[in-house]
C-alpha cells in the first residue's frame, strides 16, 4: 500500500439521519428498496465491516507468538480498528522470528527480551518499542498431577481464600529437576495413587522447540540457573570452577548446557502451541506438564468462569521457583509499525484491556505490576495468585550465553536470514 | 416541505445499497483459490469446504496424497494438510537447513488407536488383568497368532507411521522419546508377525478391510475413522476401539502454509475452520475431536485416549524403524527370523542355572507377563533351532512356530536334555554357523542370528583359533550372520573365557550379552530382534 501514509479519513458521520415521521410520505420505491438496504447493513455488522468501504484501514503486518493472543482479542481488535489499524498476524514462534527474514512485516511482538534483543541487534537503524505488559513463565498442570507432585515434596500448594480448593502451587525446581535427572515416571511417583488412572510416562515438561520460542528459552535459562547453583552462568568469571576431563566442561556456559540438555530432550519432538493443547479436552493426555505463560491460564480463568460459573479447579499452575518474567516488546519496523507501537504506549483502554486478557501492567504510580490485575481476577472471582515472598528471580544469562545454551541444548541450524536485510 | 424531508432517507438509503454492492464487490476481489496437498483421509471435509468458500472467498482445492513426510515436489502447492506434520518437520531437521519453517495450525484432533472385532476383544481382555489393553497385548496376541490385523504402510502414510512409533515407543517401554539405542534392536518381530493388512494409506487399508473382513480382527487407525467406518454400515459388525494402556500418538490434522504469500488467504481459512460451530460440523461430519475446548461432544468422543507418547526427534531413530519394520501384510506371510540357540548342557548347567535356562525358555514362549516380555516373545513364523552340547554336540531340534504345540515340544526339549561331560564352545559354535550356510543357502532373505549360552571354558573339541579358521572359509552370507554369546558364571574368575566370546561377537557383528547382571531371560530379551 503506496498511499499508506495518508492519514486514514475519518468515519464518514451519518447526522443526516432523522426520526421520519410520517412514513406513508415515501415514495415507493424507496420503501422497496429499504429492506434491501438494511440487509445490507446487517450484513455488514454482522461481518464486522461496518463502515469499512467508506473508512482506509491500515493494516499492519506483524510477525508474533503467543502474543497474537494480544492482537487475536476482538475487543483489542474494535479498539484498534477506531484508530484505523487492522493487525494481520503471521504467527510464528519468537525466536523463529529473529532468526527469519521480516520482509512485508511492520511490526514483530517476540514474546520475551531475549528474542526482542536479538531481532533489535539486527536493525540498521534505531526502532520504536512498546513493552506493555509483562507475564511470568509458568508450568500448567492438572490437580491430580499437582497432587503428585506435592506429596514427592516438590510442590507446594498456595492458599486459596476460603479454605477451597486452590488454583496455584510452588514448584520447587532444585527437586523437581531431580526427579527429572533421576528419571522417574509418573507411577514411580506414585500418581496412580492420587487417581485411577496410570501414566508410565516419564516426568518432565513439554515445552515448544528451544530453536524457535522464546517460552523454551526462558525456561532453559530457569534450568541453566538452577544448574549452576543459582547463579547465571557466564557471569562466574574470576571464580574457581572444577574443570572437567577435556569436552565442553572447560567452558562454563557450555558446560552448564550439557547438564540442562537431557532435561528438555527427554521430550522428544517438541511442539508448537503448549497453550492450544493445555486448554483443550485431551490437555491431560497431551501433557501432564506444560510450558505455558502466566496471562494464558488467568484468562483461561476468568472465560471459564464467565461462560460456566466457576473456576477451572482441574487445571493448575505450578509457579517455578526460581522464577522469570517474560517481557514481549512489540518493535515497529517502519512508520505503519510506528503507529501500533505509538498507540500500545499511549492509549489507556488498550493496556487496561490486557489486564483483562491476563497480562500485568504496569501504571504509572504504581508499584508493581500486579494491582489492576489482582483486582479484575477478584472481581471475575478468580483466585488471586500469591507471589512466594522468598522466591528467588532467575537472571537471565546475557545474551551471547544464552545463545550458545540454545544452541547447544536444541542443535539449532545456525541463523541465517534468508533475505540479506 | 415534503421533498426536503425525503432527501436524507433517500440518501441513507443508497449509502445502504451502494454499501451493499461494495460489500459484495470486495468479496470477488478477494476470492482464492489455494491448492492443497492434503492426507487422503481428509476427503471426509470436502463437503463443508464450500460453505468455507461462500463465508471467506477462500476456495480450497484439495489434492489427495498418502505421503508421510510431504516429500516431493511442493511447488505447486499453497498449502498442506497432512494428519500430523511431524515427520515434515524431522526431514526439514535432517536437511538441516534453516527452511523458513512454515505456519502451521492444528485444526481437528484425533489418536492413533486399536479397532477389534468383539470376539477378539473380549477374548483378549479376559487375558489382562484389569481388562485394560496395551499394545503389548496387541503384539503378544499377534506374535501367539491368534490376533490379525491391519495398519497403513508407516514409509508411505503419515497414520502408518504414527501408529509404528507408538507401538514401538510403547515397546521400549522407557516412559520417554524413542532413542537410537531403542532401536537398534528390533521389537517388533513378534508384533508385524500378525499384520495381514495393509495400504499406501489408511483409507486404501480401510477399503481393504471393508473387501476383505475375514482377513483381519484388528485395524490400527485413526479413532475418527474407525468411528466413521462403524457409522458407515459397511462392515458386518461395528469394531470396538480401544485406546491403549500404554499410550498413544496424537495427530492433529495442521494446515500449513506453504507459500508465505498467501497468508491472507490462509489465516482466513483457519480461522473460519477453528470457529466453534464449524469445528462442531467438523466433528460430526468426521468424528475428529474439535481443538477448542467450547463445542459439547458426542459420548463417542468423550472417551479418555490415553497418554501421549513422546514422538522421538531424530529422524535416524524412525528411519531406522521403518527399516527393521519393513512392509508386512500384502498378502504373503512375513518371513520370521531363524535364531539358532547353542546351549551348554555340561555338568557345571546343572542345577539353578539349568532351572534358569528352562525359565527363560518358557519365558520367551508366551510366560513373561511383563511389556518388554510381551514384544520379546517367540512368534508365530519365527523358527527356532535349539543344538544342546556339552564335550560335543549332543542333540539338536528346529521348529517353525505354528502354534502352541511347537513352542511346548521346544521347551521340552531343553527342559529334559540329559548333561554331558567338559565342554567344546567353539564345535558347537562351528556347528551353529553349519546350520547357518545351509539356512542362508535355502532361504537366502531371511534374518539369521546364533545365540551361544555358556558358562564354562572351553576343554574339549576345536580350540579358537581353528575356530576361526573356518569361520573365515565360509561363504560371505554365512560368515555375516552374527552371534550373541551369553555369559552365564562368576564374573570375576572368567576374565579370560569372557574375552574369547566378546572376541567372536565382534567379529560376527553381534554383542556380548552378560547373564550375571541380570537374569538370563533378560539377557535373552536384550539381544531378541538384533541383528
Amino acid at each position: 500500500m503506496p498511499d499508506a501514509r495518508r492519514p486514514p479519513t475519518e468515519e464518514p458521520r451519518l447526522t443526516t439521519r432523522r426520526p421520519a415521521r410520517r412514513r406513508h410520505r415515501y415514495p415507493r420505491h424507496v420503501v422497496a428498496a429499504m429492506p434491501l438496504a438494511l440487509a445490507g447493513l446487517l450484513a455488514l455488522l454482522v461481518s464486522g465491516n461496518t463502515l469499512r468501504p467508506f473508512e482506509r484501514v491500515t493494516t499492519i503486518d506483524g510477525k508474533m507468538a503467543s502474543k497474537s493472543d494480544y492482537f487475536k482479542d476482538p475487543e483489542v481488535q474494535r479498539l484498534l480498528l477506531k484508530h484505523g489499524i487492522r493487525v494481520d498476524i503471521h504467527r510464528l514462534g519468537s525466536r523463529g522470528i529473529a532468526t527469519q527474514s521480516l520482509r512485508g512485516m511492520d511490526v514483530v511482538f517476540p514474546s520475551g527480551q531475549p528474542a526482542a534483543r536479538l531481532i533489535m541487534r539486527q536493525q540498521q537503524r534505531s526502532v520504536r518499542t512498546a513493552r506493555p505488559f509483562v507475564t511470568p513463565l509458568v508450568l500448567g498442570t492438572f490437580r491430580d498431577y499437582a497432587k503428585t507432585l506435592v506429596a514427592a515434596g516438590v510442590a507446594r500448594p498456595q492458599r486459596a481464600p476460603g479454605g477451597g480448593e486452590t488454583l496455584y502451587y510452588d514448584l520447587d525446581m532444585k527437586n523437581f529437576l531431580k526427579l527429572i535427572e533421576d528419571q522417574k515416571t509418573w507411577n514411580g511417583i506414585d500418581f496412580d495413587e492420587h487417581t485411577d488412572r496410570s501414566n508410565a510416562g516419564r516426568v518432565l515438561v513439554r515445552t515448544s522447540s528451544v530453536c524457535e520460542s522464546n517460552s523454551a528459552g526462558t525456561y532453559l535459562s530457569i534450568l541453566a540457573f538452577v544448574k549452576n547453583g543459582n547463579q547465571a552462568p557466564g557471569t562466574e568469571r574470576g571464580r574457581h570452577r572444577r574443570a572437567g576431563v577435556g569436552g565442553p566442561a572447560a567452558d562454563p556456559v557450555l558446560d552448564v548446557a550439557e547438564q540442562v540438555k537431557p532435561l528438555i530432550n527427554l521430550q522428544g519432538m517438541a511442539s508448537d502451541e503448549q497453550a492450544d493443547s493445555y486448554f483443550s479436552d485431551e490437555g491431560e493426555s497431551i501433557a501432564p506438564v506444560s510450558l505455558i505463560y502466566e496471562h494464558q491460564f488467568l484468562k483461561h480463568q476468568v472465560d471459564h468462569q464467565k461462560k460456566r460459573g466457576k473456576q477451572d479447579s482441574r487445571r493448575v499452575l505450578l509457579y517455578p521457583s526460581p522464577h522469570a518474567l517474560t517481557e514481549p516488546e512489540l518493535i515497529s519496523l517502519g512508520e505503519r509499525g510506528d503507529r501500533l507501537t505509538d498507540l500500545m504506549e499511549s492509549d489507556a483502554a488498550l493496556r487496561r484491556r490486557a489486564i483483562e486478557l491476563g497480562f500485568r501492567v504496569r501504571f504509572s504510580g504504581e508499584d508493581g505490576t500486579s494491582e489492576q490485575l489482582n483486582a479484575y481476577l477478584r472481581e471475575h472471582d478468580v483466585q488471586v495468585p500469591t507471589p512466594n515472598p522468598d522466591q528467588t528471580k532467575v537472571d537471565a544469562p546475557d545474551l551471547n550465553a544464552l545463545e550458545r545454551i540454545i544452541n547447544h541444548v536444541g542443535s539449532c541450524p545456525p541463523a541465517g536470514r534468508d533475505d540479506g536485510e | 416541505m415534503r421533498p426536503r424531508r425525503r432527501e436524507p432517507v433517500l440518501a441513507l438509503c443508497l449509502l445502504l445499497l451502494a454499501a451493499t454492492m461494495l460489500t459484495a464487490c470486495t468479496k470477488d476481489k478477494d476470492h482464492r483459490t489455494l491448492r492443497v496437498l492434503a492426507s487422503p483421509e481428509l476427503a471426509d471435509v470436502e463437503p463443508l469446504l464450500k460453505d468455507l468458500e461462500d463465508d471467506t472467498g477462500v476456495e480450497l482445492k484439495l489434492d489427495y496424497k498418502a505421503t508421510a513426510d510431504l516429500s516431493g515436489p511442493l511447488g505447486s502447492y499453497d498449502l498442506a494438510w497432512p494428519a500430523s506434520d511431524r515427520s515434515y518437520l524431522l526431514r526439514l531437521q535432517e536437511r538441516g537447513e534453516r527452511a523458513a519453517r512454515p505456519e502451521s495450525t492444528a485444526i481437528m484432533r484425533s489418536p492413533v488407536v486399536v479397532g477389534l472385532t468383539r470376539a477378539v476383544a473380549d477374548r483378549l481382555r479376559r487375558g489382562v488383568p484389569g481388562g485394560r489393553l496395551s499394545w503389548a497385548d496387541i503384539a503378544d496376541a499377534a506374535a501367539d497368532g491368534t490376533l490379525r490385523f491391519g495398519m497403513a504402510d508407516p514409509r508411505r502414510s503419515d497414520t502408518g507411521r504414527a501408529a509404528l512409533v507408538g507401538v514401538a515407543t510403547a515397546a521400549a517401554g522407557t516412559g520417554g522419546a524413542l532413542r537410537t539405542q531403542d532401536v537398534s534392536c528390533d521389537r517388533l518381530r513378534g508384533f508385524r508377525s500378525g499384520q495381514t493388512l495393509t495400504g499406501a494409506s489408511s483409507r486404501e487399508l480401510i477399503d481393504g478391510y471393508v473387501r476383505r473382513q475375514s482377513a483381519a480382527d484388528a485395524l490400527i487407525a485413526h479413532e475418527s475413522e474407525l468411528l466413521t467406518l462403524n457409522a458407515s454400515g459397511k462392515i458386518g459388525q461395528p469394531l470396538e476401539i480401544v485406546h491403549p494402556e500404554d499410550g498413544m500418538v496424537l495427530s492433529d490434522f495442521p494446515l500449513m502454509l506453504l507459500d508465505a504469500g498467501e497468508h491472507k488467504a490462509y489465516r482466513k481459512a483457519v480461522d473460519w475452520l477453528r470457529r466453534d460451530d464449524v469445528q462442531k460440523k467438523l466433528m460430526e461430519r468426521t468424528w475428529r475431536r474439535p481443538v477448542g475446548p467450547d463445542v459439547p461432544r458426542p459420548a463417542k468422543l468423550r472417551a479418555e485416549i490415553g497418554n501421549a507418547l513422546s514422538y522421538p526427534d531424530q529422524p535416524a531413530v524412525v528411519q531406522r524403524l521403518m527399516e527393521n519394520y519393513g512392509a508386512p501384510g500384502n498378502g504373503r506371510a512375513a518371513a520370521g527370523d531363524h535364531v539358532v540357540f547353542l546351549l551348554d548342557f555340561s555338568t557345571s548347567m546343572r542345577g539353578r542355572r539349568m532351572a534358569d535356562l528352562r525359565a527363560a525358555f518358557a519365558d520367551l514362549s508366551g510366560a513373561d507377563p511383563t511389556a518388554t516380555g510381551k514384544f520379546a516373545r517367540f512368534y508365530r513364523g519365527e523358527r527356532l533351532t535349539v543344538v544342546r552340547f556339552a564335550g560335543r554336540v549332543l542333540q539338536e531340534r528346529t521348529v517353525t512356530v505354528r502354534g502352541d504345540r511347537d513352542l511346548k515340544s521346544l521347551n521340552s526339549f531343553v527342559g529334559e536334555g540329559q548333561f554331558g561331560d567338559d565342554t567344546a564352545v567353539w564345535s558347537a559354535l562351528g556347528r551353529g554357523y553349519d546350520i547357518a550356510a545351509d539356512a542362508v543357502a535355502e532361504h537366502p532373505g531371511r534374518p539369521l542370528s546364533l545365540v551361544l549360552m555358556t558358562d564354562g571354558e572351553n576343554n574339549a573339541g576345536l580350540s579358537y583359533r581353528e575356530f576361526t579358521r573356518r569361520h573365515a572359509k565360509l561363504g560371505g552370507a554365512a560368515r555375516a550372520v552374527p552371534t550373541f554369546p551369553v555369559h552365564f558364571g562368576e564374573a570375576d574368575a572368567d576374565a579370560l573365557r569372557r574375552a574369547a566370546l566378546r572376541r567372536a561377537a565382534d567379529a560376527t557383528g553381534g554383542r556380548m550379552v552378560d547373564a550375571n547382571s541380570s537374569s538370563l531371560s533378560q539377557a535373552f530379551k536384550e539381544i531378541r530382534g538384533c541383528r
